[in-house]
């Protein structure tokens, strides 16, 4: 257990000329919820944008299941099983639920399996299989973050990316959110976490790491960070 | 004076198929791609030259030539989306005007300098159908039933088929199809290929029927433009139905 699937070593990277990352190390094992937390501006979008491969990196190394994916294409990253479940949703809007879902599935190894997967994503989320014919834009904010993660998980993930899940869901969906992620983490699906929401996210994380200007200030066991002072001043603003 | 009617109606419809055709692979770049492509005008003509010479070198009916059109049409679009589009397509919308543009004027000045700009005509007779007393020649008949079956052989492959919806996809949000594992690039590539493909489909078909030079595109570019407006971007159906419109007008 514990063995790393993903790791970033001396990651640097930014826009134009701007550069944001400055040397970022991390490690996401096998099996565990890992969390990156940090303000406005820290660099988590743009981390997970080079992890992903949207945004190419500059320098360092990114390693998935102990092959180095640093020069490859997003969809090439995807199809590996490196899965991200964009902020702001990005469903297909004039598409079906159903057809996202098949969007999901996409890659071959994941076709294979199309109709097991959709029986347990739409377990997870009765309330998508109401909404199968109907236009993916059409479903409510939280509805359509349902969807993404269902989508997320019809590609059969071996790291599963969440960018700021909770953002712009009302307090009582933030909460079905996390529970969701929960149990994915019982089904011992390995997550990459990114969350404005640190109390929560400290909650159920494994490990965490807090950024700021680009950098790992701080890491540790999720429950350790939530004892500490630096990150409450930092972070929770007491 | 009633078969006249009736002749003008069913000569229109059928010549509106055509037109709905022509328009569905400027509709389908515009719609997927947001790219304008002032390129279709010559790319239709192409289909014309394609269709005549395989008439008259390899004795090849227009009518199965076409299918020969179409696959030559994807691979020759894929081709100029890669050399023309592909490095400017995040760019604003005037660099992919210009780009287009300029592979019209490539197409246009070589196949003026080839071809000269001498009208031809293939020369093909199918006998011709008499309908409630009007007389409607057999290739009309033919082109309008082809733009019908061509329709829905894209509405087909956009809906069933995965690198169908992998366009659809992309031109949704190109990067969460990306994150789905959709090789965006070449899904780009496919629909310009496709576009394309259908515009020479439409060239090839319109050129059983009307004379034809290397400028001939021109105006069926023009009539696209205004059945793309008709019909409603990004609906195949939608570019059928506005062709019709304008063919019975």
């Amino acid at each position: 257990m514990d063995q790393p699937t993903l790791r970033v070593e001396s990651l640097e990277t930014g826009y134009g000329e701007v550069q944001i990352l400055w040397g970022i190390n991390l490690e996401v094992p096998m099996g565990n919820l890992t969390s990156i937390l940090g303000a406005n501006g820290a660099g988590k979008t743009t981390l997970l944008r080079a992890i992903t491969g949207i945004l190419p990196v500059w320098k360092g190394k990114i390693t998935f299941q102990e092959e180095d994916i640093t020069r490859l294409s997003p969809h090439e990253r995807a199809i590996k099983g490196l899965i991200m479940i964009p902020e702001g949703r990005m469903i297909f809007p004039e598409m079906t639920v159903l057809e996202n879902l098949e969007m999901g599935a996409f890659n071959k190894k994941a076709r294979a399996n199309l109709k097991k997967n959709m029986e347990h994503a739409l377990a997870l989320f009765p309330r998508l299989e109401e909404r199968l014919s109907q236009k993916a834009g059409t479903l409510s904010g939280g509805e359509q973050q349902m969807l993404a993660i269902a989508r997320g998980l019809m590609a059969e993930p071996q790291v599963l990316i969440f960018d700021e899940p909770s953002l712009g869901l009302a307090p009582k969906l933030v909460i079905e959110v996390f529970e969701i992620i929960q149990k994915l983490k019982e089904e011992g699906i390995t997550m990459l976490l990114v969350e404005q929401n640190v109390h929560l996210s400290l909650a159920i994380t494994d490990y965490a790491y807090v950024l700021a200007e680009g950098k790992v200030v701080m890491e540790g066991k999720g429950e350790d960070l939530e004892e500490s002072e630096e990150v409450k001043r930092a972070y929770l603003g007491v | 004076m009633l078969s006249a009617w009736l002749g003008a109606t069913l000569s229109g419809i059928l010549l509106g198929l055509l037109y709905g055709l022509a328009a569905i692979g400027l509709n389908l770049i515009w719609g997927v791609m947001n790219v304008i492509n002032l390129s279709h005008g010559a790319f239709i003509a192409v289909g014309m030259f394609a269709s005549y010479f395989m008439a008259n070198y390899l004795h090849l009916s227009p009518f199965l030539g076409v299918f020969l059109v179409l696959a030559t049409g994807v691979v020759l679009g894929m081709i100029t989306y890669f050399i023309s589009l592909h490095r400017i397509i995040s760019a604003p919308e005037l660099s992919t005007l210009l780009a287009t543009y300029s592979v019209s004027l490539i197409i246009i000045g070589l196949g003026t300098f080839i071809f000269t700009t001498n009208p031809r005509a293939i020369d093909i007779t199918m006998g011709s159908v008499s309908v409630g007393g009007t007389v409607l020649p057999m290739t009309r008949i033919l082109t309008g039933a082809f733009s019908v079956i061509f329709t829905l052989w894209l509405y087909y492959f956009l809906y069933k088929t995965w690198s169908g919806k992998a366009i659809r996809a992309v031109s949704m949000n190109r990067d969460a199809a990306e994150l789905m594992g959709v090789n965006t690039t070449m899904s780009l590539a496919l629909a310009f290929g496709i576009g394309v493909a259908l515009a020479m489909t439409a060239g090839a078909l319109t050129a059983t029927i009307f004379p034809f030079t290397i400028l001939s595109g021109g105006g069926y570019e023009l009539k696209s433009f205004v059945i793309c407006v008709l019909g409603g971007l990004g609906s195949p159906l939608g570019a059928l139905l506005g062709g019709l419109i304008l063919g019975l007008i």
